[in-house]
């Protein structure tokens, strides 16, 4: 039986499991969870999982949710996975868990809750929060400059100082690639002071084309309708 | 041949006794240094050289260094020899559930457990002041996550985690971040947490399961348990002193 992937594209841990399971040639059926139509809530879906998050994978009778644990047990239950997306060395492993483990209160916690608070929730009918944006902007900042500054220091250009991408690089670059729906002014103003972040984004791209561009198709696409509305949104007049 | 494992570690923190029980319970040889919060040693350029993002725990194994609770654990689950498999079992499948819920225990019960506490308790001891509106948004997730541990992660036959019959380092975790409840008011602790049969049923097996290490461990908290127990009785005498003039009625 098929490996089967319940994700929706417009959310960043849904696009690090597709782009996983792409690149190292994983046979598997994408079923669409639609977020904005809320099929997360569908008692179809809640069988997959109670607790009603995406991504979310069924492998035979195996269900499993979370997408760092979805992206372990994929490196180790495919034949096949190059070892330096999980690699077998303790010591390798342990800070790539570290780095996944911090990622939870840090980066995603920052982006995902400014992206959604900024941009998102007027699409999703959802209240817009300024004060969570502003707080969870300081939180983005700073996973960023810890991002520059300690995860990519070393030899290698990705994270932990790999020569090549991990499961962390995935899953953390995918994040940070939600910024592509703020305005152009705001990303410049996060992303802007972080060369290293920066090349390291284009790197981890380069490395898994052309599945990372394809799988993030939805994005740009999504970035291009609202620019376009933007520039056709008439100035507000000075009262 | 690796030095000692040196545990960087703060008793008063969660994350801290799961691996400190952990280690003593397993047998594993090792140095505990402690690297107090409240004096802010964390913050210390000597601690930075061992974990630059300044947190507790963290290890150094030769010249291995390590952060992030869950992530030392598997290191240590994995790295020493004659570990029992039900710590971090090798079969993928179970071990794939543990880290699910290793992962989801970050932003649920660890998020509104640690913040409630902060937010209620210990926030002034670590330089961070009381904030009820604070508290009763992590009293929310706080209470979410029991729900979910009650009817969805300790549904299953064994009375550990996913129907584990022993424990795992996903059950040393989370009971250690309950612990963190002990230091609340009884009246706050009660409210919480005694709708939640099996939750607290779980707690006293793992305990049981680490004994006599978990108490040991935990001697800290419990010594800060009674300190805020008769802050809150002092507290509480003061403001029914006859000599207050103020107000006719006490204060409950």
């Amino acid at each position: 039986m098929k490996l089967k992937l319940y994700v929706d594209r417009m959310s960043q841990p849904s696009r690090a499991i597709l782009i996983f399971c792409k690149v190292n040639g994983i046979d598997f059926e994408e079923i669409k969870v639609d977020l904005s139509k809320r099929q997360h809530l569908s008692s179809e879906f809640r069988a997959i999982n109670p607790l009603r998050k995406i991504p979310a994978i069924v492998d035979g009778r195996f269900k499993l949710f979370e997408s760092h644990a979805i992206l372990i047990y994929l490196a180790s239950a495919f034949p096949g996975v190059a070892d330096n997306w999980y690699p077998a060395d303790l010591s390798r492993r342990a800070r790539i868990h570290s780095l996944l483990d911090w990622h939870h209160l840090n980066l995603r916690r920052g982006a995902a809750t400014f992206v959604l608070n900024t941009v998102l929730a007027p699409l999703l009918g959802l209240p817009q929060n300024q004060q969570a944006a502003a707080e969870a902007e300081k939180i983005l900042v700073s996973s960023l400059s810890t991002i520059e500054n300690i995860w990519l220091k070393g030899d290698g250009q990705y994270l932990l100082g790999g020569l090549r991408p991990s499961i962390a690089d995935l899953s953390l670059v995918c994040e940070i690639m939600q910024l592509e729906l703020l305005d152009g002014k705001d990303r410049d103003r996060i992303l802007g002071p972080h060369k290293k972040v920066q090349q390291w984004i284009e790197s981890t791209r380069n490395a898994t084309r052309p599945h990372f561009d394809e799988v993030h198709n939805v994005l740009y696409k999504l970035k291009t309708k609202l620019s376009e509305q933007k520039s056709r949104t008439p100035l507000s007049s000075k009262m | 041949m690796m030095g000692k494992l040196k545990v960087y570690a703060d008793r008063m923190s969660q994350p801290s006794r799961a691996v400190l029980i952990f280690c003593r319970f397993n047998g594993i040889d090792f140095e505990e240094i402690k690297v107090d919060i409240s004096k802010r040693h964390h913050l210390s350029p000597e601690f930075r050289e061992v974990n630059p993002l300044q947190k507790v725990p963290a290890i150094v194994h030769g010249s291995f260094n390590l952060s992030e609770s869950h992530a030392i654990l598997v290191y240590l689950a994995s790295a020493f020899p004659g570990i029992a498999d039900h710590w971090y079992p090798s079969d993928i499948f179970r071990r794939a559930k543990i880290n699910l819920v290793l992962d989801w225990h970050h932003s649920n019960l660890r998020h509104g457990a640690v913040n409630y506490v902060l937010d209620t308790v210990l926030g002034p001891a670590t330089g961070r002041p009381l904030n009820p509106k604070a508290a009763s948004e992590a009293e929310k997730v706080l209470l979410s996550s029991l729900t979910k541990l009650e009817y969805i992660w300790l549904n299953g036959e064994g009375c550990f985690l996913l129907g584990g019959s022993q424990p795992s380092i996903a059950d040393l975790s989370m009971v250690c971040e309950l612990m963190q409840l002990e230091v609340l008011d009884e009246k706050d602790r009660s409210r919480i947490l005694s709708p939640y049969k099996k939750v607290l049923q779980w707690i006293e097996d793992t305990r049981t399961a680490t004994n006599p290490y978990f108490e040991e461990v935990h001697n800290i908290l419990y010594r800060a348990k009674k300190k805020f127990e008769q802050q809150r009785s002092r507290a509480a005498e003061t403001e029914n002193e006859p000599s207050n003039k103020m107000d006719g009625h006490s204060k409950m």
